[in-house]
């Protein structure tokens, strides 16, 4: 029997599941942070900062005109340049530009993914200038030409020998698996180029408008470093990840590392707000802040998803994400994955292109239970859904699968007519006969019901049906209630 | 500008507002409004030693969780001889040569460290701000010594700020990093730290530190020194004080 072909979805997903390494840290990643997350959320003092955040951010989008303008114009008194961009390649070309003004030769990067949502990587490249990722993650997946699987922990489907032959090969270091010798080898590699480079090029966790800064935070040091050493800084920073005054930024970003990786903050948040001073030794003489929209003001304007822009890129939905658990960040194809990712990418990529995940998720509700800014995705999933089954032109979607709702239209006139389903039934009884096994159990379906029984047995239909039953052991008819008539309703 | 303008405009519009009325935040005061921190910086300032002191517990608890190594001296002296103990201990890591270099800060000009190396090749830098090859001597260094302005007990953090003769690369390039902090500069938490950084009139680029560098990036194996110091010295200067 000739099978549907898979969607790249389902054969990364299989990838996954089939690799007991992958399995294993996600089991571990979700067990510690996963379960770490909801402990903390449940013992923390303060019960109402997580709604307060929520609103704040809320509120902030609503401003998000007037918040955009106070940063700009606070950095640009600091003599720092902001450049705001529609576009991804509006935001592309500028860099561009900035780095030809400069005579960059080399690009160091601070972990971002918004880099990756841009695809500035291969224009650089192409523009003749090398880029290194500096996030020892991050690093590893460059060399590997892998991509990253986890927000905050990238190369998580990696295991040490798979690394340690990596820089055997790379880096022509003896071969080790040992994680600190590895560590130190990237050190050493990586303190090379970020002490040889021309340009820094990072994102924004979390600006602040009221001081003109940008934050961003790491537990690895790099980030400083590509934002002190090299005498140009790019910061690309999404419209929506900003906070009006220090006070919002102190709690939000506690949110943001607590989220992440259980910390009361990472080792290091560093605040940029411009060009370092005459007389201050460090890089940076230039300082860009390039603002980008490339699809978030649609979002914004639709009051369905614009909940989705309060997110703080935390990373805590995917540790919690059974989905997210067993098929990995590969199978998302792209650069946000788990929960967030299954709703962010559609939105900003195209629902019919990635509609695979707005189907993929359970709806079971973790995501919005572990959130340290309370978003409700599953409520967005279904939203998503529902322009996938009766398309949208907002969204530009069409109907993903016009058979279904054939099929579902036909499913309603069954159910709803009972001789007609109680006929159907006994079809249906007649037709598994000779797919039920030895067990009582059905192994296999044929044709489009396979997928069904792909991955599990399933219980025939029952030889009679509850109502059947119940009719035959307590047989005493209920007394007939009055029925409710129109005239009634409407009263 | 135009880029901006257009771009505001489309948030605007995504907002329901009138896309070419540029809305001015003085309209709505209530949105950059900070709360009073009047009784905060009242309760800073007001702490007997005694409640510093549990504040000092309480950063060097949580600081070990992070892997801080700390030390209490109760005099500039003491805190010398902490820090020439590290220097004389402790190998470089990128070269064979024991350069250390030391922010231009009176508390650590008062640790007097160039009287103390009289036999052995210690070199000594201060980053004054006219000097043109700080970055070269912060490169060649194993260990930076800074005073950060504020440390937070709550999160075992310290913020550096950036000014004048007190550059970034000092807490961040060299393998190990000492910062030496007064008693009196410690606050609780978070948000007593934030309401003595808005008094400040004018921000420069400023770090919050809270530990070494580290990363668990393979198979989430936690290493200490990841691109920053892989080691933090936290020395507490408590002098004995008989009135307050
Ligand atoms: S949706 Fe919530 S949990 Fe997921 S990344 Fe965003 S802020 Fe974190």
């Amino acid at each position: 029997m000739s099978k549907k072909p898979q969607s790249q979805y389902c054969m990364d997903a299989k990838k996954s599941m089939d690799s007991p390494r992958l399995q294993a840290s996600l089991h571990s990643l979700q067990n510690r942070f996963g379960k770490g997350a909801m402990a903390l959320w449940a013992e923390m003092d303060d019960q109402d900062m997580r709604r307060r955040v929520k609103k704040s951010r809320m509120k902030n989008l609503e401003y998000l005109d007037i918040l955009l303008a106070e940063l700009a114009k606070n950095v640009r008194t600091r003599g720092g340049h902001v450049h705001f961009a529609e576009t991804a390649q509006d935001a592309i070309d500028y860099t561009l530009d900035v780095a030809r003004k400069n005579e960059v030769k080399r690009v160091v990067k601070g972990k971002s993914m918004l880099s990756m949502e841009i695809a500035i990587d291969p224009a650089l490249q192409e523009a003749g200038i090398e880029v290194v990722e500096t996030d020892l993650g991050e690093y590893i997946i460059q060399l590997a030409g892998d991509k990253p699987s986890h927000i905050i922990a990238p190369c998580i489907h990696m295991d040490r020998s798979r690394i340690g032959e990596l820089f055997a090969e790379k880096l022509g270091i003896d071969y080790t698996d040992d994680p600190p010798s590895l560590t130190a080898a990237a050190r050493k590699a990586l303190r090379e180029k970020l002490l040889s480079a021309d340009m820094g090029l990072t994102g924004c966790n979390l600006a602040c408008a009221a001081t003109g800064h940008i934050s961003l935070v790491s537990n690895e040091g790099n980030i400083r470093m590509s934002t002190t050493m090299p005498p140009v800084h790019v910061a690309l920073m999404g419209m929506e990840r900003i906070v009006a005054t220090l006070d919002e930024h102190r709690e939000t970003v506690q949110l943001l590392t607590r989220g992440a990786a259980l910390q009361k903050l990472s080792t290091y948040v560093s605040f940029v707000g411009g060009p370092s001073s005459d007389d201050d030794p460090d890089g940076s003489k230039e300082f860009h802040l390039v603002i980008i929209d490339n699809g978030r003001s649609k979002i914004l304007a639709d009051p369905e998803f614009r909940e989705v822009l309060a997110c703080i890129r935390c990373g805590a939905c995917l540790n919690i994400c059974p989905v997210y658990g067993r098929i990995g960040g590969h199978a998302y194809n792209s650069p946000y994955c788990g929960p967030i990712g299954a709703v962010v990418t559609p939105l900003l990529d195209g629902i019919n292109k990635h509609a695979d995940l707005c189907k993929g998720e359970t709806l079971c509700g973790a995501c919005k239970d572990i959130c340290p800014v309370q978003i409700d995705l599953p409520r967005m999933l279904a939203a998503l859904r529902q322009k996938l089954a009766y398309g949208s032109d907002r969204w530009n979607t069409r109907q993903h699968n016009p058979l279904e709702v054939y099929a579902f239209t036909l499913w309603r006139l069954i159910v709803c007519w009972s001789p007609l389903y109680r006929t159907g039934l006994k079809i249906a009884r007649l037709c598994q006969r000779p797919f039920v096994e030895k067990n009582r159990m059905i192994k296999r379906m044929a044709g489009v019901a396979s997928g069904w029984t792909d991955g599990r047995d399933l219980p025939p239909i029952a030889k009679k049906t509850f109502d059947e039953i119940w009719q035959e052991k307590h047989a005493t008819p209920l007394p007939k209630l009055p029925v409710a008539t129109k005239e009634d309703n409407n009263a | 500008m135009h880029k901006q303008t257009t771009f505001l405009a489309n948030v605007r519009t995504a907002l329901g507002e009138a896309p070419q009325v540029e809305r001015s935040k003085s309209t709505f005061p209530r949105l950059f409004a900070a709360p009073d921190t009047t009784e905060t910086l009242k309760k800073i300032c007001g702490r007997t030693v005694t409640e510093l002191n549990e504040l000092v517990t309480i950063f060097l608890h949580n600081g070990n969780m992070l892997n801080i190594s700390s030390h209490i001296a109760e005099s500039l002296h003491e805190a010398a001889d902490v820090v020439v103990e590290l220097i004389r201990t402790k190998e470089p890591e990128f070269n064979y040569v024991k350069h250390v270099i030391m922010h231009d800060h009176p508390d650590i000009a008062a640790l007097e460290l160039w009287n103390r190396f009289n036999r052995e090749a210690v070199t000594l830098h201060t980053t004054f701000s006219r000097d043109r090859q700080i970055t070269d001597k912060t490169i060649a260094s194993f260990i930076g010594i800074t005073a950060p302005t504020i440390g937070v007990a709550d999160s075992a953090t310290v913020i550096q700020l950036t000014e004048p003769g007190r550059p970034r690369s000092t807490s961040l390039l060299p393998s190990l990093h000492i910062a030496l902090l007064r008693r009196e500069n410690i606050v609780a938490d978070l948000a007593e730290a934030y309401a003595l950084l808005r008094q400040k009139s004018y921000l420069d680029s400023l770090v919050f530190i809270s530990g070494p560098s580290k990363t668990a990036d393979i198979e989430a194996h936690m290493v200490y020194g990841a691109h920053g110091p892989r080691e933090l010295h936290l020395i507490v200067l408590a002098e004995p004080v008989t009135e307050r």
